[in-house]
């Protein structure tokens, strides 16, 4: 419906050569590194329209977008708001510009209830005291504003995810926000509540206020969106216009690459099945799944993040409690999966994130490549200095890890490097299932090579390997076999034979 | 929360009534006014300690100084009296005293980051360690009567200590409920996060609270010291102990976020009530301490295993 | 692209030898300026006969240090330590001198109640959770009532020569209690340093989550920690009595409870988990025994002494933190 006036297609917000490389958790660039998360992005966004951004895991959207809400800096690049330049040193600030950012995660406190979440640092206030009435009172309004009839007083915590996302809205809406980011907002949305939230969007949208929204879901985009912007490997891939929209070109533009060549593949897979898991729930609502892995072949494990696949890998090793399902290792079934049972038959979890739960930041490199397999190294339980050194010194030759010394905190090694040191801990006894989950994520090319080099060289060995990745190139080129998950159970397997395309994992990841 | 604390508040009346119940009848005299006037006045001390430790609970922290600033700032306060200053700037040397810690423990806390439990440990052992060193380790004691008539006196039939008491509480309720800085302790305890994000100075906050608890602490001193008329150098001990079991029974969960100060009073007064009860059973205050520290155990335990529950069933997978 | 290589520059190695030194050994540095300093200035100080006295003051607390040292390592604390040791005395007494159980029944009986009071703690910390300062605080209102009741308040004198000898039995210059700390020492030395359990505590002390995926058995670790606490406890209360010759319900108490935690502290044992080392748990307490003896000598009053020693544990809370957050 076209609206009288000169606003309408008026460009509000530019995002002009935005670029940034791969940082810490504060957001700071880190130095003596070149790999960028993002480069030379230019991204517009007009009143009133609804702009989709679409983009693979690693893409670069939400790094994109914590940039424009003031979370994280950009390195080089503008922002430029109404015609104004803007700069942002924090989310704060973001707001004050009228950024209003709806979270995947919820932002709202639990325990306290609607009202009080909504006016958190605007309290409405009378002669020093809280003005409940006056405070119940906008909220209720607000609220109604976006079709949402619920008591002011309700506590957050009894409220559905939808719900609460309507409450965000209304909150930035209350915050005078004209641009709003929403991040893959029908995750977890039930059809119903993703009508009303597409009802609500229509009418924001009335009222000249524009939406960034990212999302995967093709049906959706269509639905609501009127332009898509794509990005790959963190660079501008393409924009379409919703109205002239066409499935094989925006599948072209996210995943049409020219794989890499640095994958290599001398191993071949053998027929013994060391790994099968049978009709296994990653939590009660999700379908089963049932994956196998041989002895000697490498099983990729593709989808979006959020689609479960750490959540299995977690369930298999024994790190994380699943409601049904069997799993067999080396024929048998396993009965009380624990981390410390894995280990002891031989099976390896390489986690998503090493500085949490991969490696212990405060020892040095020698202590953490002997942590796992301890009590095998040292059977009468003494710790012998030359054989401990001897079995570090040997990990850091094998897998070219680049230090001063093995007495060298980890902390101080860089992100590649600290990979290849979690790494060496759970093959510095050949093991017999090594999952990895996403092994080579934000580490250098060459340190990406050795890896992939390391993987092939295992699994001639006849290690079975579980490989999760999120990276296109890696999962086609390392994988003899590919598992596509999706919203927590498989939704297609795929033989080397076949061919792996681009196209069909992705559609698999899309369900 | 509402249908929760609503539980919870009627669990605690449930338990106060049986309690109650109990005692009157193996206990002569038990409902007589005078005698509950009485509990009511023996638990002051706590329930004015109480509205500070719930506050620091509710942000996630702990404070065990409450024992020793009881002691040390009665210990400044009786001082002071004793070589003639005015009661009322005694008062409020004493109180001063106890924000002072307090506001030490939530520098320590917010901007070194160091573990609560910790800072308060040694801070209240500093205080009782002051104040053994203040008094030379004596006690000290006599003191005027206006100051006495504050933890003895009666006023239209209700001891004065318990007028104090509720001052306390309900200025402890209002604050937490009807201001701007009880909203935001709430939002504190329930998701840092999120505060800090609305550019509110979350540091500030904590670093106000645990003053608050200090200050509580010495008022709680301060009145003790009144009741008693006498200041001995580690008179606040026991009470670190009771004053974190009301605040547990009152609901207060060590999780953060959760708590209402008028409850953390009904808690206190629910310990006074038992303490009571099996003083005049004949029971040691040892073995006192006994029970009332399987309480803790239990109600602590019960609730994290409440929570580990619920977080278990509500990740998305 | 060069491979790695272990050499150390030369010229840097002392200096790098030299700060190292000091980062982890603190707790040496510190006790050597207050011993030069009281060298110094605290008259009667420095003679055979007062070294003497500090080294059997110290030898027991070294004990329970290092008890207290291992729970801290996990992040975790031990309030119920002095009121296990009040009570673990209480046992020994009433079997080998009420009950005329023979000594080393007693002493097992009051070893096992001790790890068994850890183990209770262990399980409420690591099985369901319930955080440990709230934990022990319970656990140790309960210990010290339970005290009471088994003792009916009394304490039990005079104890047989053949208990007593257990720790006063003269050694050369030393006695039987100072081997046994010497002994006690060594061993969880070798045991921290140098074996696998020592290791995964260490990790498990630094960071619970990337051990646990790492496959070490955090529960087991965990819980042993308590146990350990509660063992060591039980041997205080056994030396303590043998010392005082009196098995008492308060003996040990909150007052020391707090002063062990105080020299693990000052001996570096880190707040945040995972530091913690025999070493500094031994010259913590020798820190705390001068500066007590310090302040007898002096004449200065023992509370002086209480409150110094809060004082000086806040400086080393301010200064652990600080060090902390410059990570």
């Amino acid at each position: 419906m076209e609206k009288e006036g000169q606003e309408l297609n008026e460009t509000i917000l530019k995002m002009q050569g935005i670029t940034k490389f791969i940082f810490d958790s504060e957001g700071i660039a880190l130095k003596n590194t070149n790999v960028k998360i993002l480069e030379n992005i230019n991204f517009d966004l007009r009143r009133g329209e609804v702009h989709v951004l679409v983009g693979e895991n690693g893409a670069g959207k939400s790094t994109l977008m914590k940039i424009l809400g003031g979370i994280i800096p950009p390195d080089e690049g503008e922002i430029i708001i109404d015609g104004a330049p803007a700069v942002f040193k924090s989310a704060k600030e973001s707001k004050a510009a009228g950024i209003g950012f709806i979270h995947q995660e919820l932002n709202l406190c639990q325990n306290i209830d609607i009202a009080h979440n909504m006016f958190l640092g605007n309290e409405i206030v009378k002669n020093g005291v809280l003005n409940m009435k006056e405070m119940y009172k906008r909220s209720r309004e607000l609220l109604m504003s976006v079709g949402f009839d619920v008591n002011p007083k309700t506590i957050v915590r009894n409220l559905s995810t939808a719900q609460q996302q309507l409450i965000e809205i209304a909150k930035a809406i209350s915050c005078n926000s004209s641009i709003f980011i929403m991040d893959e907002p029908t995750a977890s949305l039930s059809q119903n509540e993703i009508n009303i939230l597409f009802k609500l969007i229509k009418e924001m949208k009335s009222k000249g206020i524009s939406i960034i929204y990212i999302s995967h879901r093709f049906e959706e985009l269509l639905q609501i969106g009127d332009r898509i912007t794509v990005l790959r490997d963190g660079k501008n891939s393409g924009n379409m216009n919703v109205s002239e929209f066409n499935y094989d070109e925006l599948v072209n533009m996210m995943v049409g690459r020219t794989l890499g060549k640095m994958h290599v593949c001398t191993h071949v897979p053998q027929e013994t099945e060391i790994l099968r898991v049978e009709n296994l729930k990653i939590s009660k609502r999700t379908l089963p799944l049932s994956i196998t892995v041989k002895k000697g072949e490498i099983v990729g494990l593709g989808g979006l993040v959020g689609s479960g696949r750490t959540e299995l890998a977690q369930s298999i090793y024994g790190a994380r409690q699943f409601p049904s399902g069997d799993i067999f290792y080396m024929g048998s079934k396993i009965r009380k999966p624990s981390p410390r049972s894995s280990v002891q038959k031989g099976i390896a979890y390489l986690s998503e994130d090493r500085k949490l739960d991969g490696l212990v930041m405060e020892m040095d490199i020698c202590k953490n490549v002997t942590l796992t397999y301890l009590d095998r190294f040292f059977k009468k339980k003494i710790i012998f200095k030359s054989r401990e050194t001897g079995i570090a010194q040997k990990q850091i030759d094998d897998l070219h890890i680049m230090c001063r010394s093995m007495y060298q905190l980890v902390n101080t090694l860089s992100g590649g490097n600290q990979q290849k040191v979690v790494l060496a801990k759970w093959i510095s006894e050949m093991p017999v299932l090594l999952i990895l989950d996403e092994p080579t994520r934000g580490i250098d090319i060459n340190a990406k090579a050795e890896i992939y080099r390391l993987m092939d060289k295992l699994a001639s060995q006849g290690v079975a390997i579980l490989m999760i990745s999120s990276e296109m190139p890696e999962l086609i080129g390392m994988s003899d076999r590919i598992y596509v998950m999706c919203a927590g159970s498989i939704s297609d397997e795929i033989n080397k034979s076949e061919g792996f395309t681009q196209e069909r994992i992705l559609q698999g990841t899309l369900k | 929360m509402e249908f929760i604390i609503k539980k919870k508040s009627i669990l605690l009346v449930g338990i106060a009534a049986i309690a109650l119940l109990i005692a009157g009848s193996f206990i002569p005299y038990f409902y007589s006014a005078n005698n509950l006037l009485n509990i009511i006045r023996q638990s002051s001390v706590v329930a004015i300690c109480a509205v500070g430790v719930t506050m620091v609970i509710i942000v996630l922290g702990i404070d065990l100084s409450v024992g020793g600033i009881i002691s040390f700032s009665a210990m400044v306060c009786g001082t002071l009296m004793k070589s003639g200053t005015n009661i009322f700037i005694c008062i409020l040397a004493g109180a001063a005293v106890g924000l002072a810690f307090g506001l030490f423990n939530g520098v320590m806390v917010a901007k070194l980051g160091v573990p609560p439990f910790i800072t308060t440990l040694v801070v209240g052992q500093v205080a009782a360690g002051l104040a053994l060193v203040l008094s030379n380790g004596g006690s000290i004691g006599g003191f005027p009567e206006s100051y006495v008539f504050l933890g003895n006196g009666s006023f239209l039939g209700m001891p004065v200590s318990n007028y104090i008491m509720f001052v306390f509480v309900a200025l402890g309720s209002l604050f937490m409920a009807k201001t701007k800085m009880g909203n935001r302790i709430y939002a504190l305890g329930g998701n840092e996060m999120v505060v800090k994000q609305e550019g509110i100075n979350t540091k500030k906050i904590k670093i106000i609270v645990y003053g608050i608890s200090g200050l509580c602490a010495a008022c709680g001193g301060i009145l003790l010291s009144a009741q008693l008329d006498t200041v001995h150098p580690i008179q606040g001990e026991p009470y670190l102990l009771d004053t974190n079991a009301a605040c547990v029974i009152g609901g207060v969960s060590l999780m953060g976020g959760e708590g209402k100060i008028y409850l953390a009073f009904v808690g206190a007064m629910v310990i006074g009530l038992v303490r009571n009860a099996l003083n005049m059973l004949g029971m040691h205050p040892f073995y006192q301490n006994v029970i009332i520290g399987a309480i803790i155990i239990i109600v602590v335990a019960v609730s994290v295993w409440n929570k580990n529950k619920n977080i278990k069933e509500s990740k998305t997978f | 692209m060069s491979v790695s290589t272990k050499t150390i520059n030369r010229t840097s190695s002392v200096n790098q030898f030299f700060r190292r030194f000091v980062k982890n050994n603190g707790a040496i540095v510190i006790f050597v300026i207050i011993f030069g300093f009281a060298l110094l200035f605290v008259k009667n100080f420095a003679s055979a006969q007062n070294m003497l006295i500090i080294i059997k003051q110290s030898a027991v607390p070294v004990i329970a240090c290092i008890g207290m040292t291992m729970v801290l390592m996990t992040g975790g604390i031990d309030l119920s330590f002095g009121y296990n040791i009040g009570f673990t005395s209480i046992v020994a007494g009433l079997l080998i001198k009420t009950m005329g159980a023979p000594v080393w029944l007693g002493i097992l009986a009051a070893l096992t109640a001790g790890a068994a009071i850890g183990l209770g703690n262990g399980i409420l910390v690591d099985k369901v959770n319930v955080p440990a300062f709230i934990t022990t605080l319970g656990t140790g209102y309960i210990v010290l009532g339970a005290a009471q009741i088994v003792s009916k308040g009394n304490t039990i004198n005079k104890l047989p020569k053949n208990f007593l000898a257990v720790g006063q039995t003269p050694v050369g210059v030393f006695n039987t209690t100072i081997l046994i700390a010497i002994a006690v020492a060594v061993i969880f030395y070798i045991i921290l340093q140098r074996s696998t359990y020592g290791r995964a505590l260490s990790a498990f002390g630094y960071n619970k989550r990337a051990s646990f995926v790492s496959g070490v058995a955090t529960s087991k670790i965990h819980i042993s920690v308590y146990v350990i606490s509660g063992f060591m406890a039980a041997m205080t209360g056994i030396l303590l009595t043998i010392r005082v010759n009196c098995a008492q319900p308060d003996l040990g108490g909150g007052d020391y409870t707090f002063q062990i935690i105080t020299a693990a502290i000052i001996g570096g044992a880190s707040l945040f988990g995972g530091k913690g080392t025999i070493v500094g748990s031994v010259f913590g307490v020798l820190i705390i025994k001068v500066i007590e003896n310090c302040i007898n000598l002096a004449g200065v009053q023992y509370f002086l002494f209480q409150a110094v020693l809060g004082i000086v544990i806040l400086f080393a809370i301010v200064f652990e933190s600080i060090k902390n957050k410059k990570l």
